[in-house]
């Protein structure tokens, strides 16, 4: 499994689609944090956020034929992902629980780490308080650096919809950061 | 936090190598992909040629006073209007289902998609083609049928 941690994602789903299976665990460890974080921007849940990854990650396991090697696959998984999550936000929509005590244990230096993690932490904070239309996009491009043709690709709407969301979002976390 | 996040690897990879996860082979998704493509033409056939019936249905009676007017209310076969309508629906859901769909503007996929509709329904109309299929085709006994309680044939 060591000689495949340089490979990129489509070469892995490649051999896990053909040959090796197993493979599928780096996978899964290349994205549960960054999709967990996405997901409980979305729903505010750190448990449920946890179960909506798992259970994506199964579902994109059972449809992984369907992928298209050419296209990536980042995109692909974070799809999957937000229809796992808006799909269980409908599901509790009267339930609004708040973001809290959001930390993740890491072998990296948290020292090294910190400001940017604090700069993290108080778009997280701002982000909560911004409508989820215009949230999510932000937070896919900030927080998880992702393009505008990603982003597309994820929400599945086309990339001048993208640029506008961002820029109300921008606009609207400016007001409500700022009096916070 | 991290055993949480080693039990979804855990989880996941469990549930495959216990086969409780199964991968679908890539013929399901190569049927699936034929299967909505077939159903879009099919949606697109019948919404044009039914856009051609109503416009034939029209044209036939022609212009006319309040009483040949009720005469056609009466006897237009409302369910091709409404069998249109849903072809039209279908259509622009299968269309919603392609990855390029959603990189266009909605609004001009579905603009698009009725007047590619409506306009291939009029040269249906226009090239008589309508015509030939409701007298010698397969659905001669219905609009026979149609014809004989209402106007007739076009003359």
């Amino acid at each position: 499994m060591a000689e495949n941690i340089e490979s990129t994602d489509e070469e892995i789903i490649e051999k896990v689609r053909t040959s090796n299976q197993d493979l599928y665990a780096l996978i899964i460890d290349r994205y549960q944090k960054k999709l967990i974080r996405y997901v409980n921007n979305l729903i505010k849940d750190e448990n449920k956020a946890i179960d909506v990854v798992q259970e994506s990650f199964i579902k994109a396991y059972i449809n992984l034929n369907s992928f298209n090697i050419e296209k990536k696959f980042s995109s692909w998984i974070y799809r999957i992902v937000h229809n796992q999550a808006i799909n269980l936000a409908k599901k509790y929509q009267k339930e609004t629980p708040l973001l809290e005590n959001w930390d993740f244990e890491s072998d990296d230096d948290i020292e090294k780490d910190f400001e940017e993690k604090e700069i993290i932490e108080k778009v997280e904070r701002c982000l909560k308080n911004i409508p989820l239309l215009y949230s999510e996009p932000l937070s896919l491009y900030y927080i998880d650096e992702k393009s505008y043709e990603e982003i597309s690709d994820i929400l599945r709407i086309p990339m001048g919809t993208v640029a506008t969301r961002i820029n109300r979002a921008k606009k609207i976390m400016k007001n409500i950061c700022q009096k916070n | 936090m991290s055993k949480e996040l080693k039990n979804i690897t855990e989880n996941v990879m469990n549930q495959i190598h216990q086969g409780k996860a199964k991968m679908k082979p890539k013929i399901y998704f190569i049927l699936g992909s034929i299967l909505t493509l077939i159903g879009l033409i099919s949606s697109v056939v019948v919404s044009t040629f039914l856009v051609g019936l109503i416009r034939f249905s029209l044209r036939t009676h022609g212009p006319m006073g309040q009483y040949r007017f009720d005469q056609m209310i009466s006897n237009f076969p409302w369910w091709t209007t409404i069998l249109a309508i849903l072809g039209l629906i279908i259509g622009i859901w299968l269309i919603r289902q392609y990855d390029f769909s959603y990189k266009k503007n909605p609004w001009i996929i579905i603009i698009g998609f009725i007047l590619a509709i409506i306009i291939g329904g009029y040269i249906i109309d226009m090239t008589g083609l309508n015509d030939t299929m409701f007298q010698y085709g397969p659905m001669r006994g219905m609009m026979g049928n149609y014809m004989q309680n209402g106007q007739g044939w076009k003359k």
